[in-house]
């Protein structure tokens, strides 16, 4: 899956960076001059080299610290891999149980998968395959593709009877790609009960935008982040000469700050599984209790009577079973993703030891790191010693949420992000990613850091200081980045 | 021959044609039964708003003739030459941090020689207790990474009849210096820092700013002026949504004690909406200048209040 750019100088003399294969062809066909020999290019996926791998659990755990702990993690592990069918027993190899009547995916793992359980988007999308797994009768949106990124889609607004967005009504949930109709446990939901999401005509209207999944290694240590010393942090950025003033999301119940997906719309992991388990498999649980209707069935009649096949919530806690068996599937999913190790940094690779190091003092210099930060986790845990204390962890990220300008807004508001505001991408982990930005839009590290720079985003002056560096210098950089 | 004719009446058809689609769009603000257009922020979240149209903002800034021009600030700063306008920057943020204006050096390997970032931090409501242009200097070198060199300690310097904190320093390893300036206006710390490889690039523009003018037509500004005894009628604005978001709020107290203009910072619609209904109700006890009745300017906070932290390395 190595991705390797190319920089074309197109005739006005800008630079842009594209995908070498479609450099090739738009080199043919618009015959455009040089190919900038000496530009910096993304080294491609990391591979994974010993301990560097990701998905294991922290150390504390691993010694089953405190007692019990470890069969917790890999209990968890293993619900966060089941595959789910309709009811239960229905489906040979299909532990789960509880999906649809509307979906995204069959499992978590499916989703969080590269470049291990707990990652991002695989490279080969499962959601081809889930389109028509088990019976399912299912159409293929034009968005998702085989070697594409595995896509959550949401539409901008609410649209009138023609399928035409109306800009006064701001939708922003998420749509399901799929329905179970046609499956073989499905019952009587048919696809005369259901169907999908009109996506022709929103792609048609540009009304729809992406997600793709964001990576849980060492969740539990950005869960355990203090606000205190969020809020330090932010106020350490006073006066800084890049023009980075960000803020934070807030759970709408009690106030404090919301830290977890692209917008750093949910407080903790373990609503996040509800949530997820709800929203992307149709899974309804203690937290999110019943079937999750489209935004739009939502404000009309909800999901059709025949296509709420179980009692709910579908997942819930199990009574009279072991006490790893005990909790909920959303409470050991979350209890999983708190105990995975943070991403380990590559010393070497790509590119040497002079280069990252070189390319993090770069990195820091020009002010990537006003957004993309490292904080010491202050708080002890809890629930395991590695989650407490203060270990040096680099996540990168502020947490805050920053104005990213009209070149990323996706025009979704969520808690208080507005249209074009963004948690700052926590970096760990990036260099085994695959595709990258909150939509998967690229997979050229270079790509990614191009596009902070538009109008309206607080990363333009850090972007012009990056194009103030050499291409050596920026090379070193984009290893930096393929090392984390 | 023919075919090339042909080829390029259809070229003019299809520029045409984007034109023409571009032209509706625009002429169509709700755009009914239209493509959203890509690269707009349509869905908002906190933004700027004010009560009257006329009165000018600080974020209103914007380059005409080869000045950048910024009536609040009374700000007339001459670009130098070659130099280019670059892509806007955010919405004041909720704690008072403008982004005026960008403006760059590039040569023609697209490569940016050096580039200057107009900003303003409001005083009245900075995450960090700063009184003015100085401090604000002070806390930047207080919490300067060692990564850097410094090549100049915060000083102060007059610059066309005003004083400005100053403040040089570099990074080695990415060769870049950067020279900041900050001055005080309006209870604002208006601050230029020029960044950049080039250091004849940088002594240019910073030589610049001997022609600017920084002369607001302002009424005095006083931090806290809209509480305690000052205030002899209030009516608090009650949200219909909780939302936990800080919103900073500018207001001009007349003569009278009246509220005169309001300018919100960070806010949502309808917060702005509630904010104004409410405030035009407010009456202050009239500010005084030399013990005369005169206009005053002065910052409030709604919403949820900022918590003010320490100097970083104190
Ligand atoms: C269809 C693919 C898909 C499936 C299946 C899926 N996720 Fe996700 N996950 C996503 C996407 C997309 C996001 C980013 C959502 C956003 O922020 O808008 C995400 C984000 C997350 C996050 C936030 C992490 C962070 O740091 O921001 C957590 C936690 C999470 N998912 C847990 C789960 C769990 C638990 C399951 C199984 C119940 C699950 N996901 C199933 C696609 C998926
Ligand atoms: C103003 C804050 C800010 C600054 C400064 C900033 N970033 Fe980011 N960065 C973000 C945000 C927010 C995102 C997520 C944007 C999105 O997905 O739409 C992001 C995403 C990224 C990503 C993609 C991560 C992912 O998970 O896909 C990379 C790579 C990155 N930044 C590198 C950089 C580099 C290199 C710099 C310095 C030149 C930089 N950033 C400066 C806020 C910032």
């Amino acid at each position: 899956m190595a991705v390797i750019s190319d920089v074309v100088v197109q005739p006005f003399g800008k630079e842009v960076y594209v995908n070498r294969r479609v450099a090739a062809s738009v080199f043919v066909s618009l015959l455009l001059i040089p190919i900038g020999a000496f530009s910096q290019v993304d080294p491609g996926v990391r591979g994974t080299v010993g301990s560097d791998t990701a998905g294991h659990p922290l150390n504390s755990v691993n010694s089953d610290n405190p007692a019990t702990i470890l069969s917790f993690f890999n209990d968890g592990k293993s619900r966060f891999q089941e595959v789910d069918s309709v009811s239960h027993g229905s489906i040979m190899g299909e532990l789960g149980a509880g999906l649809g009547p509307r979906y995204n995916s069959r499992s978590c793992a499916a989703c969080h998968a590269q470049p291990a359980v707990g990652g991002s988007s695989p490279a080969v999308n499962p959601q081809f395959a889930d389109a028509t797994a088990d019976g399912a009768t299912n159409t293929i949106p034009s968005f998702i593709t085989l070697s594409g990124p595995v896509r959550e889609a949401r539409f901008v607004f609410f649209t009138d009877g023609a399928g035409n967005p109306i800009t006064t009504s701001p939708n922003g949930g998420v749509e399901d790609l799929y329905t179970i109709a046609g499956r073989s446990d499905a019952g009587l939901c048919t696809a005369a009960a259901i169907s999908q999401p009109n996506f022709t005509s929103a792609v048609a209207h540009n009304n729809v935008i992406f997600r793709i999944p964001t990576p849980v290694f060492g969740a539990g240590l950005l869960e355990n982040i203090e606000e205190t010393t969020l809020l330090n942090f932010q106020a350490s950025t006073v006066g800084n000469p890049f023009g980075v003033a960000g803020t934070f999301n807030h759970n709408g119940n009690d106030g404090t700050i919301s830290r977890f997906g692209w917008k750093a719309q949910n407080k903790s992991l373990e609503i996040f599984s509800g949530e997820a388990y709800n929203v992307e498999m149709g899974v309804s649980n203690e937290l999110f209790t019943q079937e999750r209707p489209l935004p739009e069935e939502d404000m009309a009649s909800g999901l059709p009577t025949p296509c709420k096949i179980n009692a709910t919530p579908e997942d819930h806690t199990n009574f009279n079973t072991t006490a790893v068996l005990t909790p909920s599937d959303a409470v050991q999913f979350a209890m999983f993703m708190r105990l995975l190790e943070a991403p380990k940094q590559s010393k070497k690779f790509p590119g040497g030891e002079t280069s990252i190091t070189n390319g993090e003092a770069l990195f820091k210099s020009i002010g990537c790191n006003a957004c993309h930060t490292q904080i010491f986790s202050q708080s002890p845990s809890a629930i395991t010693p590695g989650l407490g204390g203060t270990p040096l962890f680099g996540q990168w990220s502020d947490l805050e949420i920053h104005h990213m300008g009209s070149g990323l807004a996706d025009n979704v508001s969520q808690g208080t992000a507005g249209g074009d505001q963004f948690r700052t991408a926590p970096l760990w982990g990036l260099g085994q990613r695959i595709f990258f930005l909150h939509d998967g839009r690229t997979s050229d590290m270079v790509v990614a850091v191009q596009e902070h720079f538009s109008s309206g985003s607080e990363a333009n002056t850090t972007k012009l200081n990056f194009d103030a560096l050499t291409t050596p210098q920026k090379q070193d950089i984009i290893n930096f980045l393929r090392s984390l | 021959m023919p075919l090339l004719i042909r080829r390029s009446i259809s070229l003019v058809f299809i520029v045409w044609f984007c034109l023409a689609i571009s032209a509706s769009q625009g002429s169509n603000p709700h755009r009914a039964g239209g493509v959203i257009p890509k690269g707009e922020i349509l869905v908002k979240g906190a933004v700027p708003a004010a009560s009257d149209s006329t009165t000018p903002l600080p974020e209103d800034g914007k380059v005409v003739d080869g000045r950048y021009r910024n009536d609040y600030f009374g700000l007339v700063y001459p670009i130098p030459d070659k130099w280019s306008e670059q892509a806007a920057g955010p919405p004041p943020s909720d704690s008072g941090s403008y982004v005026l204006e960008q403006l760059a050096l590039v040569d023609r390997e697209q490569r940016v020689k050096a580039h200057v970032l107009i900003t303003a931090q409001d005083l009245f409501f900075s995450a960090l207790p700063v009184a003015n242009a100085t401090e604000l200097i002070a806390a930047l070198r207080a919490g300067l990474a060692p990564l850097y060199e410094i090549e100049r300690e915060p000083d102060e310097v007059k610059i066309a009849g005003r004083t400005f904190a100053r403040f040089r320093y570099k990074s080695a390893v990415a060769g870049l210096h950067w020279r900041i300036l900050s001055t005080d206006v309006r209870c604002h710390a208006v601050t230029f820092t020029f960044t950049g490889t080039d250091t004849e690039a940088l002594d240019d523009a910073e030589r610049g700013l001997r022609d600017i003018s920084l002369n607001p037509d302002a009424p005095s500004c006083v931090a806290g002026y809209a509480s305690g005894e000052n205030v002899l009628e209030r009516i608090d604005p009650h949200f219909s949504a909780r939302r936990y978001n800080t919103i900073p709020v500018r207001v001009i107290i007349d003569r009278e004690g009246k509220v005169k203009h309001i300018h919100l910072l960070s806010a949502f619609l309808d917060q702005s909406d509630t904010i104004i209904a409410a405030l035009r109700q407010w009456h202050f006890k009239p500010y005084l200048r030399d013990g005369r009745a005169a206009e005053v300017e002065t910052g409030l906070v709604f919403g949820t209040p900022r918590t003010i932290l320490r100097l970083p390395g104190k």
